[in-house]
């Protein structure tokens, strides 16, 4: 039955999320950006928190992953700040994947030292999806593995993996050779210093500079049979893929209402001509189509989600979360740009946060 | 908990409608559009299926469940129906856009009164005037005037574009009882068919929504009774303003969920033509470059139902909506014109089949979506009223 409002549960997490996001993360986004990457003292007050944990209680989380709950999350952390949201996404995705495609022993091992009190915020994951030859679609992943004797044959590269240079586990997308579209997909765990594989770190990046990234060659690198997730192949895989642009998705819709806001404080204040410059319709139109956008993007994400929770199929949930995904990013790259321009000179001064977030956005596809 | 799935009782009001949209209204589509007429026995089929029978059940048990959800059952049905033929769907016999300020201003007395007729199993209509020739948008400059004379109100004044104007057996008219009052000197009267100064004048001739009717009214010395001006809540001098803004709250996203039935309709028969009659020769690319702009606009689509959806679901929870009911308008309207001219545009290499007949029909109904019911501008301004209510923003 159609309803459009969260949970009692769920506004209360959203409500958490808001105020870390505001006190924490938006004050810290300038100075991540310079140091290259999450303050471990930031990193461990969110785990504290509870919210970067989204695990089994046995594994020391605190509580299974819920698709909804958690797109609720991403978009306030990217309300804070759209490269620390998705610096943490990011990480988290390595373990999330364990959880999804692995089998009890891997999701024992990898899980539980994200949860450790003491050492748990220092812990880095990974999820290698997009190639330089696509962007975050499935059928578009074109790295393959075949099969030799104990092991597997790993073939292709990876881009804008974050947290890819310095994170365990280090899980990439792959699809069996000869397969195509969501048939055939794995989630590998690979370390880097088998024959064969190329890592560099991304540098000198446009955006999203406090989520560190890396780029990786395979060719023809041998992987141990063991660091296969679960089953080749198996729904697991592709609902990590899913789980990993819708939350994508809720970072995106919360960079562009960060825009949004402080567009709208900023045409609020600034006064030209006797007025504040929002009672002039073409910023009060410019305002209002933000606002509407942001919204539609905001619900198609939702929709992920809400089927993600619910067991969709995977050929439809996949499908719903890169049209939630490309959506949400769209929107976040106009209302970012549109801020600029309503912040006019200042929106071009790095005193403001606008152009920061700007390039956040472009750089998140 | 947020729910993007049907209840039974939501599926079978969409199922049922699509029924009578395929059934009904897909085959006398374009004949009506041309005539610009729509068969007696049209109106007698829509009689029967939407007063008697599965609908009037599916209409009580809405009423008996816990949670109101009229809007919602309403949307719902009004894409199918538009995905049918929206002209059409708008002369579907009933109350109209009249039962909206009767159900939000009337007295249950009035309320009795002026829809207890409907049930009645004859054919009867219902019209909501408000546009005048000087006036669109800015409803408080209304001209249309009411003044008191003993037990009656005295009428004068103008409407145009009135839906069903010239077959509703009554309009709720709105009209100012004191210009000098601006917008709270509005209040809505109901003006039955037949009072002696109630005139229907020219119908108009239109580029699309051809088989409804749109029609002038004048009022001259047109008495009405005292007690025909809805007035159950009138303790608040707004009453009338907010009758008729409190209207296009709830028929804002009717008019969203009929924009989204068209881009619907237009997008699934593009899609449909691309496959079996795109001419041989395309090249690859081409063809692919087609395919993903009609992919997006499957995605714009459902964020325009979505947002339709969101904006009734509001309404019936008695949640304040008029920014959502303006967003969910402003984008449905957009879009309709964005997917019906882009399929006019793709198709434009075919030979003039049906499908391109539809296209071409279905693009010219689209362009009202983006002007009715507070044109795109005026949905903006909305929006940003609402996001800056300290804001004058003029």
């Amino acid at each position: 039955m159609l309803n459009f409002a969260p949970t009692q549960e769920q506004e209360e997490i959203r409500q958490l999320a808001q105020s870390l996001a505001m006190e924490q993360v938006r004050p810290q986004g300038r100075s991540a950006e310079q140091q290259g990457d999450i303050s471990p003292a930031l990193m461990k007050t969110l785990t504290q928190t509870g919210l970067t944990t989204p695990f089994p209680e046995e594994y020391g989380g605190s509580g299974v992953v819920e698709a909804v709950t958690y797109t609720l999350i991403a978009e306030e952390l990217g309300f804070g700040d759209g490269a620390l949201a998705m610096n943490i996404i990011g990480s988290l995705m390595g373990p999330l994947t364990v959880l999804l495609a692995g089998d009890k022993s891997q999701q024992q091992h990898y899980i539980t030292p994200f949860s450790d009190a003491s050492r748990g915020h220092l812990q880095r994951g990974s999820l290698g999806f997009a190639e330089r030859t696509g962007g975050y679609y499935v059928t578009e992943i074109s790295a393959t593995i075949r099969t030799e004797g104990e092991q597997y044959i790993l073939n292709g590269s990876k881009r804008d993996v974050i947290h890819g240079g310095q994170s365990s586990p280090r899980v990439v997308l792959v699809r069996l050779e000869g397969t195509s579209g969501t048939g055939g997909l794995c989630a590998l765990m690979v370390p880097l210093d088998i024959a064969g594989a190329r890592v560099s770190l991304d540098e000198g990046k446009l955006g999203l500079i406090a989520a560190p990234s890396a780029a990786y060659t395979f060719e023809n690198a041998p992987v141990s049979a063991t660091c296969m997730l679960g089953q080749p192949g198996g729904s697991g895989v592709l609902r990590a893929a899913a789980l990993y642009n819708i939350l994508r998705a809720g970072v995106a819709c919360g960079t562009a209402r960060a825009a949004l806001d402080y567009a709208m404080d900023y045409a609020r204040g600034r006064i030209a001509f006797g007025r504040p410059i929002v009672s002039y319709q073409g910023i009060a139109f410019m305002v209002a189509e933000m606002a509407m956008k942001l919204d539609a993007a905001r619900l198609l994400t939702w929709r992920a989600a809400t089927s993600w929770d619910r067991g969709t199929g995977c050929e439809t949930l996949v499908q719903e979360g890169e049209a939630a995904q490309y959506q949400a990013i769209k929107i976040a790259k106009s209302a970012t740009i549109d801020a600029i321009q309503i912040l006019g000179g200042a929106g071009f001064i790095q005193d403001h946060p606008a152009e920061m977030w700007m390039r956040n956005a472009a750089a998140m596809e | 908990m947020i729910d993007f799935t049907l209840s039974e009782l939501q599926q079978a009001a969409r199922d049922y409608a699509h029924q009578v949209a395929l059934e009904e209204m897909r085959p006398i589509s374009l004949e009506c559009d041309r005539t610009e007429k729509i068969p007696d026995s049209f109106m007698w089929n829509m009689q029967r299926r939407f007063w008697a029978g599965a609908a009037g059940q599916a209409r009580t048990q809405a009423q008996e469940g816990e949670e109101k959800q009229d809007n919602i059952l309403s949307i719902l049905s009004q894409e199918e129906m538009a995905w049918g033929d929206a002209a059409l769907s708008t002369a579907i016999p009933g109350p109209g856009l009249a039962a909206p300020p009767i159900l939000s201003q009337g007295t249950p007395e009035q309320q009795a009164k002026f829809l207890g007729p409907y049930m009645d199993g004859q054919l009867h209509w219902g019209a909501l005037a408000l546009t005048e020739p000087g006036i669109g948008s800015d409803v408080a400059g209304m001209s249309t005037t009411a003044v008191l004379e003993g037990d009656e109100w005295v009428l004068n004044g103008h409407k145009h574009y009135i839906t069903n104007g010239a077959r509703s057996d009554l309009v709720v008219t709105f009209a100012t009882i004191d210009k000098s009052l601006g917008r709270e000197g509005i209040r809505p009267f109901v003006v039955p068919r037949g009072t002696p100064g109630f005139v229907v004048g020219r119908i108009e001739e239109k580029m699309g929504l051809r088989a409804s009717q749109t029609a002038e009214l004048i009022f001259e010395n047109c008495r009405i009774p005292k007690d025909h001006l809805l007035s159950g809540r009138e303790s608040s001098k707004k009453a009338g303003f907010k009758a008729a803004m409190g209207t296009l709250d709830a028929t804002r996203p009717m008019v969203g969920a009929l924009a989204v039935g068209i881009a619907r309709a237009a997008h699934e028969k593009t899609c449909q033509w691309v496959q079996e009659e795109l001419p041989k020769g395309f090249s690859v690319y081409k063809r692919r470059e087609i395919e993903l702009e009609l992919d997006e606009m499957g995605q714009e689509l459902e964020m325009a139902r979505f947002l339709v959806w969101r904006a009734a679901w509001m309404a019936d929870r008695r949640i304040p909506n008029s920014k959502e009911a303006s967003m969910c308008k402003a984008y449905a309207g957009g879009l309709v014109m964005k997917v019906t001219s882009a399929g006019v545009r793709i198709s434009a290499p075919g030979e003039n089949s049906e499908s391109r007949q539809f296209l071409q029909k279905w693009f010219r109904d689209a362009k009202v979506f983006d002007i009715f019911e507070g044109t795109a501008q005026i949905q903006r301004l909305v929006i940003a009223r609402r996001l800056f209510p300290e804001v004058d923003i003029p």
